[in-house]
């Protein structure tokens, strides 16, 4: 047989690509927890079938994230049982829900509680309930284990997420002046968690400026000092800092105490709050209910979900805001409520990925990349011999506007963020697709308040956050900044303020 | 013709550049001081070169046959030059003396070379363009070798396969030459057959290269080996010297055969023989049975239960005759209970009390391990204990590692226990400290077993002194999201070995 010469050139290189070829782990995935849907027919006004049966509770309260479930730990605590509690997913927790697979159990969204200062007394008094929090000591399994968070800089690893190596004399200076007006803005006793306990008008003006002109204003023009910044606000807010208010990105960092020993967190992050939050009211909790009609009359409140109506004397509103006014009769718009996007995902990892020498830390974060990184579960693990792992994923969706964002996540499919997630991986785990073995990818179109310029001072949300009427909102947006502490805060007060007036009327 | 003749050239070349570099790297990984060995490997291999150029006018017939000759000698001498070395060092005194001596034979040999060739072809060519095209192709050969070497040769091939390819290059080149110059040559059947036996010898010892190295090596890393293995969890080697048994975990020394009874006596009769009519043990770590063997000199003792991750640990210890006949086939007595787990959730499942616990874990050197030297495991493993009992820790040397020893006693302190601070001599880790901790006094025993080889009822007192080079330090304790004893043990031990 003769084999002429093209066709051993090509048969030759065909070959050669087969042997260069890497030989990837197939990776398995799809999308997870897909809520849009149910959003959607509230946005489009789909018709929902009539009321078949009526139920009566003193209260009911709508979602059953943080926010809701803390309302009904305090009602619970108090001794009232007379509520429930309508859940729309399957499962409750909201942005502190979770997963599990046979490594370990992982969070889908919040994953931590910074050691809460000493306003925060519901939190407190919750962990003290939980057993985190026992004679003035937190519970040294509760708190993050050493070595904390590893940030990938320069082609290398660094201590921490605030850049320190390889900085000019210009980005210390810039660094220590931040740091230095941080303070100041700090000991004003202004920006505290709760929000609404410290905020007052003094500092009005720094709402009327976004973050980045307002740290152009204190002349900070250092990329690494802006990389930071910016990266605090895509964390907590999921927005760049010129979409965030600089009265809310002064909040982020002088709202804490300088030294604080670590977040509390666990495997599942804030789903272990969650969790031992049902152990404690799951009894009231319905889930699979989603509300489609609120309707506020002079005696009680009407709160349609599937087909039942439920009536009560009060409403918690614990869901999202900005749902108000597809579900309550002649409510207005909310301008002042944006929403930043987000993408989480859930990576099993069958062995640690080549990490260019360090040893795993519970964050990790790259520099220049649009995304924030991962955090291990299996980090709060008491073994001293782990294989196998889970990563979540953190992906604010920062770049451009929330409604292109929310474009973008329902446009593309899943194999569009796998590949984004793992190229974005790879700068610094070469070997990462020879590890994951499977990728699950949560959107949320709506994850976390933004707190945009002029949001935070919003004459709307004072308005929804009197607490009278029948109807009293107990979300964290109402803070315009989305953390555990403000949802918990506005739930457990939303609950106290049912409880008072129900006592008064009888 | 002339390309092909100047491809021979820049082959030849390569060969002996080849050659000059891998015996600068051998003595540079043999001996250390690279800038030294490179620079008198380089030196002498010049030198040489220059004394084969001289030579080479002593050559006046039959030059393409003696040519042939040099290149097969250089093919055998520089193909077999880096596993000569190696052997040269693991089983000779006279590394220097060998290495030198090689570098001289295959420098003169190179030196022969290219004046040989160069006059072989003066017919063909003009003296200029003789001069210009084997210098280019020289050059050209030295290049291609130089950057060969690190990038492909030594991470692929290593050290003595890398001489090998290159001496088959130069057999081969020898076998071609009978060819091209089978004109000048009388009898060329000679030539190809010596060529043939070169070109396979050098051949069979790039397949066996890896023995090669292997028995060299064995040689060269002190005792020998009798158990190398990775098992899921930590690299374990056991070597022996005369009756010297060692084992290493990830290469840290674990105990050495000639003096572990000083340590395991330590770690478990202090403590032990002063819990009155004890029971149960723990012995959490010690999969070398080591500290069971121990344990079993209490008749009295019903059962010891040994919690260590890694089974194949056990097992060895367990089987292997040589180590049943160290701990004294500890592992086979009925009273023992072997379970293989990670020490910490086991700890925090299991609800067991015993009398006495013995934890035994490696040093602390990475924050993995450091959790099992936190409050909260100390907390956890406490819980475990009966109202006599004792616990036990082995804390890293107190003499080296004096802020990583103390942070231990800090921690077992933090955790709600009395501790009692001790230290004895191993010879082969030097002062080494252990921490008895409990919920009550301790007083030391009055009685110990019989055939103790080193610790002793009158010598117990001495053990809980601390002179003033490893007196107590001001150290904060060690938790889970702090860990300060993984940084601390990292630079105890960096203070001691810069």
């Amino acid at each position: 047989m003769k084999v002429g010469r093209r066709k051993f050139l090509r048969a030759g290189s065909a070959a050669l690509v087969g042997l260069s070829l890497k030989t990837d782990h197939p990776i398995a995935g799809s999308f997870v927890n897909d809520s849009f849907q149910m959003g959607h027919l509230l946005r489009d006004r789909a018709s929902f079938p009539p009321a078949k049966r009526i139920e009566k509770f003193s209260v009911v309260i709508v979602g059953g994230g943080i926010a809701g479930l803390s309302a009904a730990w305090r009602l619970r605590k108090r001794g009232f049982t007379d509520f429930v509690l309508l859940e729309m997913n399957s499962e409750a927790g909201g942005n502190a829900r979770w997963g599990e697979n046979e490594i370990t159990a992982y969070p889908w969204a919040a994953h931590y509680v910074p050691v809460p200062g000493p306003k925060a007394e519901f939190v407190r008094e919750l962990f003290e309930d939980l057993g985190v929090l026992k004679n003035g000591q937190w519970e040294e399994r509760d708190l993050c284990f050493a070595p904390q968070e590893r940030l990938f800089l320069y082609g290398r690893w660094q201590d921490g997420l605030e850049p320190a190596i390889g900085l000019t004399q210009k980005d210390r200076d810039q660094f220590q002046r931040l740091e230095d007006l941080f303070a100041k803005f700090r000991a004003s006793n202004e920006f505290t968690i709760p929000l609404e306990l410290g905020r007052s008008s003094k500092f009005q003006d720094l709402d009327r400026l976004s973050f980045s002109d307002w740290l152009q204003q204190q002349g900070c023009d250092s990329r690494l000092v802006n990389w930071y910044m910016n990266y605090a606000c895509r964390d907590d807010y999921g927005a760049l800092a010129k979409d965030t208010s600089a009265w809310a990105g002064v909040h982020y960092f002088s709202s804490r105490e300088a030294e604080e020993k670590g977040p509390l967190t666990w495997p599942e992050g804030n789903g272990w709050i969650t969790r031992r939050l049902l152990e404690r009211v799951g009894e009231n909790v319905r889930t699979n209910q989603m509300v489609h009609h609120i309707a506020e009359a002079k005696r009680n409140v009407r709160v349609l979900a599937g087909d039942t109506e439920f009536q009560s004397e009060f409403v918690i509103f614990a869901a999202p805001t900005f749902l108000a006014p597809y579900l309550i009769e002649s409510f207005p718009r909310l301008p002042d409520f944006v929403y930043s996007p987000w993408l989480t995902a859930n990576l099993t990892i069958e062995r640690l990925p080549n990490s260019r020498g360090a040893e795993p830390t519970w964050d990790t974060v790259f520099v220049d990349s649009p995304t924030l990184g991962y955090v291990d579960a299996t980090h709060q693990s008491l073994r001293t011999h782990i294989d196998r792992t889970v990563w979540t994923f953190y992906w604010a969706l920062a770049e451009g506007t929330p409604a292109q964002n929310r474009q973008l996540l329902l446009d593309k499919d899943w194999n569009y963020w796998k590949e984004a997630i793992l190229h974005d991986l790879e700068r610094v785990h070469s070997d990462i697709r020879q590890c994951v073995s499977r990728i699950d990818v949560m959107r949320m179109g709506h994850a976390m308040i933004r707190p945009a310029v002029r949001s935070v001072f919003s004459e709307e949300r004072r308005r929804l956050t009197r607490r009278d009427g029948r109807l009293l909102f107990a979300n964290s947006d109402l803070s315009s900044i989305s953390i555990f502490e403000e949802a918990q805060y506005h739930g457990v007060l939303a609950a106290q303020t049912v409880l008072d007036r129900l006592h008064g009327h009888r | 013709m002339g390309i092909l003749l100047f491809i021979s050239v820049l082959l030849v070349a390569a060969c002996g550049l080849i050659y000059e570099l891998v015996a600068g790297t051998l003595a540079s990984y043999l001996v250390g001081d690279s800038v030294f060995q490179f620079s008198t490997i380089i030196g002498t291999y010049l030198f040489a070169m220059g004394i084969g150029s001289a030579l080479s006018r002593y050559l006046n017939r039959g030059l393409v046959y003696r040519f042939v000759w040099i290149e097969l000698l250089l093919g055998v001498i520089g193909g077999f030059s880096s596993a000569l070395l190696m052997m040269a060092f693991a089983f000779t005194q006279g590394f220097e003396l060998i290495l030198y001596s090689l570098v001289i034979v295959m420098g003169v040999l190179v030196g022969l070379e290219i004046p040989l060739l160069m006059r072989i072809v003066r017919d063909r060519y003009e003296f200029r363009d003789v001069i210009a095209h084997v210098l280019t192709f020289d050059y050209l050969g030295a290049l291609g070798a130089s950057l060969l070497f690190p990038i492909l040769l030594v991470p692929r091939l290593g050290l003595v396969r890398s001489a090998m390819l290159f001496g088959l290059v130069n057999a081969g080149v020898a076998l071609w030459t009978t060819y091209l110059f089978s004109n000048q040559l009388s009898s060329t059947r000679t030539l190809r057959i010596a060529c043939v036996v070169v070109l396979c010898g050098l051949g069979i010892g790039m397949a066996d290269a890896r023995r090669i190295t292997a028995t060299a090596e064995d040689n060269i890393y002190a005792d020998d080996i009798i158990f190398a293995r990775d098992t899921h969890y930590q690299h374990l080697v056991l070597t022996r010297f005369k009756d010297d048994l060692r084992l290493f975990l990830n290469s840290h020394l674990q105990f050495s055969s000639r003096d572990e009874y000083r340590y395991h006596e330590a770690l478990i009769h202090p403590g032990l023989a002063a819990v009155p009519a004890p029971r149960r043990v723990l012995v959490l770590g010690g999969g070398d049975g080591l500290a069971v063997r121990e344990i079993l000199k209490y008749p009295q003792i019903e059962s010891i239960t040994l919690v260590d991750l890694d089974p194949e640990m056990t097992k060895l210890f367990s089987t292997h005759p040589v180590l049943t006949k160290l701990n004294g086939k500890s592992f086979l007595s009925p009273r023992v209970h072997i379970i293989n787990a990670d020490a910490f959730p086991w700890v925090d499942s299991n609800t067991d009390s015993f009398d006495f616990i013995a934890i035994d874990f490696p040093d602390p050197t990475n924050y993995s391990l450091g959790k099992l030297y936190t409050t909260a495991f100390y907390r956890a493993a406490a819980r475990h204990l009966s109202a006599q009992g004792l616990m036990v820790v082995q804390s890293t040397s107190p003499m080296f590692a004096r802020d990583s020893f103390w942070c231990i006693v800090e921690t077992l302190k933090r955790s709600g226990l009395e501790t009692y601070p001790y230290h004895v001599y191993v010879p082969s880790f030097g002062e080494w400290g252990f921490v008895l901790a409990s919920t009550h006094d301790y007083t030391p025993p009055v009685s110990l077993p019989s055939s103790l080889r080193f610790i002793s009822v009158e010598g117990l007192p001495a053990l809980f002194q601390f002179p003033p080079d490893m007196a107590p330090l001001s150290v904060p304790p060690n938790q889970l999201n702090s860990q300060v004893l993984v940084r601390m043990y990292e630079n105890d031990w960096k203070d001691i070995s810069h």
